[in-house]
């Protein structure tokens, strides 16, 4: 299961950006989060991501390790994109105002 | 967003240009493309499919030692192919049951002709299965097409590749500000929600659009551009300097004619395991087999690297001593080994072969939205609904038929694999023929139904053909899914949940599009499409 | 605005201004051929004149200082990025002639470049 940490890393790392864009806190939180603490969701999210491609290149050398890692950012950029876009349809209909 | 544009007399910016070049160039090679993304995908899974259309080869528990099973292929090629002057063979492996093995029927140089078998690594004879392409079909048909001489489908890929690399880039350009913000789509209604989806899979998906795109056009660019190697070298030998760089090919030197039995071909890959992994070899092959010049090239495997470089290890075939280890080539080869590596992704482990194969199942709906795309926006316009102009309704039709009825198509070959008779003269051809069959069919049906009709009817046709294709695999075959599950054969329980996982895509996209009705619509619009306010967002879409 | 003919127009506006004063009567045939004309002379350039160009590139990539099988390989990989960026530039040109204008000026050095090792 040498996957699955750089994976949930990659998805940690893509969920704290996207939470540090204004858009997604109102529409996930409902209001917009401190400047400080958005950027520090920022660095979180770099950080995840470069961490889960030090965890890669660490097992399996620079080349198959960059491979392995665009895939598993790949996957997790989308995971997270459809779960937003879900989470904004299933809002959409709660609140019937969009 | 406006871009900030020089003085044009036509008014017109560059991001129209590029919308307009990325919408063209995406449909008029869209249906191709489609085919080849999908197909391709399944490709990743060729291996594993090849496994799956023959039944009769026993699930391998373990892989035999290959330096064993090499040296078994070599006696029984012996006699298959004696007097040839080439022999390969390609080892199994994890994956792969059966010894690929192939010898050159002719010696006279420049004349091409290659015999094949599937050999049982355990006997080393033929394999007796039913006679198939397997998985290979999907992964021939992907660069070159079928009822067309090789070098046509491969130039017909080689456009649609090239079409695709201009829609990527002038998507790119379009759509910029998607990247800047890519988290922030907002799931719209209509025709916004197609084009959400279409941006959402192009843009996580990009690195590998991009990447896959390219690569294609680089495993066969010495067809695409031939022009360089053909001012650089004048003679077949100097041409040799280039072969070198890109295979593993040794050329066969001039047969003496003095007869000498090849040397221990067991010790030879043994001595290639030593170096690279037992794991780790992939290809033996032997020139000149049984003469004194005798030469063995074992390659190295491609697990461990992102590079289809050459990498082999050279050994005098009358004595067994080792000639040389090649291990390197030039930058540029190089280059063009990780590229073509990158596309084949044969480096992969089950994890990452699964990443590949959902990125590019990304990159497929992703050429699939497009195509449906560009029947909505349309329509939207439309003077008179019911009665589309003609262009129109022939893009309406053939999307119908080239992205629904290439699934109805997929699984009717697989279908065809366990249903047509094992005595059947041409079997394995036969099963490429009920694939086309069956997709001209749906193009038919397409065709004769009203879209949505056919569209709703032919989904539901692939829904109910996956869904029983585990079911007819139990019934003709030994395999069935608790049979497999007992002996731990992942190969058979993959591939019967794979066919319901896409069973339920299908059945989802089919309920989906019979259920989509326009909203708010003031005009009566008997199809799917609706027309809302937010149609006008295109031009910056 | 998306249009159903992508470049209908485009041409003959580029080549016309958008002022365009009422046509003289001209034959059908002929204001066709100002419509299309352009585009087709586009799309001309974007598939022919970019593969020439392309294949202009690999054959000059010769002159680089390497060996032949390396040269050789860097011209092809490099081709379908001259292909690609040619067919965008093709498009984005403000008029069909400085599409082609653009080609040619590229084509010139590669031309000079190809020749001396050809």
């Amino acid at each position: 299961m040498n996957h699955l940490l750089p994976f949930v890393l990659s998805l940690a790392g893509f969920t704290a950006l996207a939470l540090a864009m204004d858009r997604q806190q109102r529409d996930v939180i409902g209001r917009s989060l401190p400047r400080s603490v958005t950027r520090a969701l920022r660095i979180a999210g770099t950080c995840a991501l470069l961490l889960a491609l030090g965890v890669l290149v660490a097992w399996q050398g620079w080349g198959l390790g960059l491979v392995i890692f665009s895939g598993h950012t790949s996957l997790a950029a989308g995971v997270v994109h459809g779960s937003l876009i879900g989470y904004a349809r299933k809002y959409a209909r709660s609140t019937k105002h969009r | 967003m406006k871009t900030k544009q020089e003085p044009r007399p036509a008014g017109r910016g560059i991001r129209q240009s590029m919308s307009d070049l990325h919408t063209w160039t995406g449909l008029l090679l869209g249906w191709i493309l489609y085919a080849m993304f999908l197909t391709g995908t399944v490709a990743y899974f060729k291996d594993e499919l090849s496994q799956w259309m023959r039944p009769e080869l026993p699930h391998q528990v373990q892989v035999p030692d290959r330096a064993v099973v090499a040296q078994r292929i070599a006696d029984e090629l012996g006699t298959l192919a004696s007097g040839s002057p080439q022999w390969g063979m390609r080892l199994p492996d994890a994956r792969n049951n059966s010894v690929q093995a192939f010898w050159r029927t002719s010696s006279t140089p420049g004349q091409r002709g290659f015999g094949e078998a599937n050999l049982d690594p355990s006997t080393g004879r033929k394999v007796t299965s039913r006679d198939t392409l397997g998985g290979d079909f999907f992964y021939r048909f992907h660069f070159q097409f079928h009822y067309m001489p090789a070098v046509w489908g491969r130039w017909i890929a080689g456009v649609a590749a090239m079409f695709m690399l201009v829609a990527i880039v002038s998507g790119v350009i379009t759509h910029k500000k998607i990247f800047a913000d890519f988290f922030t789509f907002r799931w719209g209604k209509g025709q916004r929600s197609w084009l959400d989806a279409h941006n959402a899979l192009s843009v996580f998906g990009l690195p590998f659009h991009a990447m896959i795109t390219y690569t294609g056009l680089v495993t066969l660019m010495a067809l695409y551009m031939p022009w360089g190697e053909q001012a650089a070298f004048k003679t077949q030998a100097e041409r040799q300097q280039l072969t070198a760089e890109l295979s593993a090919f040794i050329q066969p030197g001039r047969a003496t004619g003095e007869k000498v039995p090849l040397a221990s071909v067991e010790d030879m890959v043994w001595q290639a395991q030593e170096r690279w992994g037992r794991d780790n070899v992939g290809r033996v092959t032997i020139t000149h087999p049984g003469d004194a010049a005798a030469r063995v090239a074992v390659a190295r495997g491609e697990a461990g690297r992102v590079s289809m470089s050459p990498q082999y290890m050279e050994f005098e075939g009358a004595t067994g001593r080792l000639l040389g280890i090649r291990e390197g080539v030039g930058p540029a080869a190089e280059t063009r080994g990780v590229l073509y590596a990158l596309h084949l992704g044969r480096f992969s482990d089950t994890v990452t072969r699964w990443l590949y194969v959902l990125v590019s199942l990304s990159g497929t709906a992703m050429v699939g939205t497009g195509l449906v795309m560009w029947t909505v926006k349309r329509r939207q316009k439309l003077p008179d609904p019911d009665r589309p102009y003609v262009g129109f309704r022939v893009v309406e039709r053939l999307n119908v038929a080239s992205i629904a009825g290439l699934s109805v198509a997929m699984t009717a070959f697989l279908w065809a694999n366990r249903l047509l008779p094992q005595t059947l003269a041409e079997r394995a051809s036969w099963e490429v023929h009920m694939f086309f069959i069956v997709w001209a069919l749906a193009l038919v049906h397409a065709v004769l139904r009203p879209p949505r009709k056919a569209w709703v009817e032919q989904l539901w046709t692939a829904t109910a053909l996956l869904t029983l294709l585990p079911v007819l695999n139990a019934v003709t075959t030994q395999r069935s899914l608790w049979h497999s599950l007992a002996e731990g054969d992942w190969v058979f329980v993959g591939m019967d949940l794979m066919c319901w996982a896409l069973a339920v895509l299908h059945a989802v996209l089919a309920m989906r599009t019979a259920r989509h009705r326009p909203e708010l619509q003031s005009v009566r619009r008997p199809d799917r499409q609706p027309a809302s306010g937010v149609a006008l967002r295109e031009g910056e879409a | 605005m998306d249009s159903d003919m992508p470049w209908k127009g485009s041409g003959a506006r580029g080549a016309g201004g958008t002022l365009q004063p009422p046509l003289q009567p001209m034959s059908a045939a002929a204001k066709r051929l100002r419509k299309v004309g352009p585009l087709v002379s586009r799309i001309v350039a974007a598939l022919f004149g970019g593969y020439a160009l392309a294949a202009l590139g690999s054959v000059a990539a010769l002159a680089l200082p390497m060996s032949k099988p390396q040269a050789v390989l860097t011209g092809m990989l490099a081709s379908f990025a001259i292909y690609a960026g040619a067919v965008i530039w093709v498009f984005a040109a403000r008029s069909a002639l400085r599409a082609w204008a653009g080609l040619l000026a590229v084509a010139a050095p590669l031309l000079l470049a190809a020749w001396s090792v050809w």
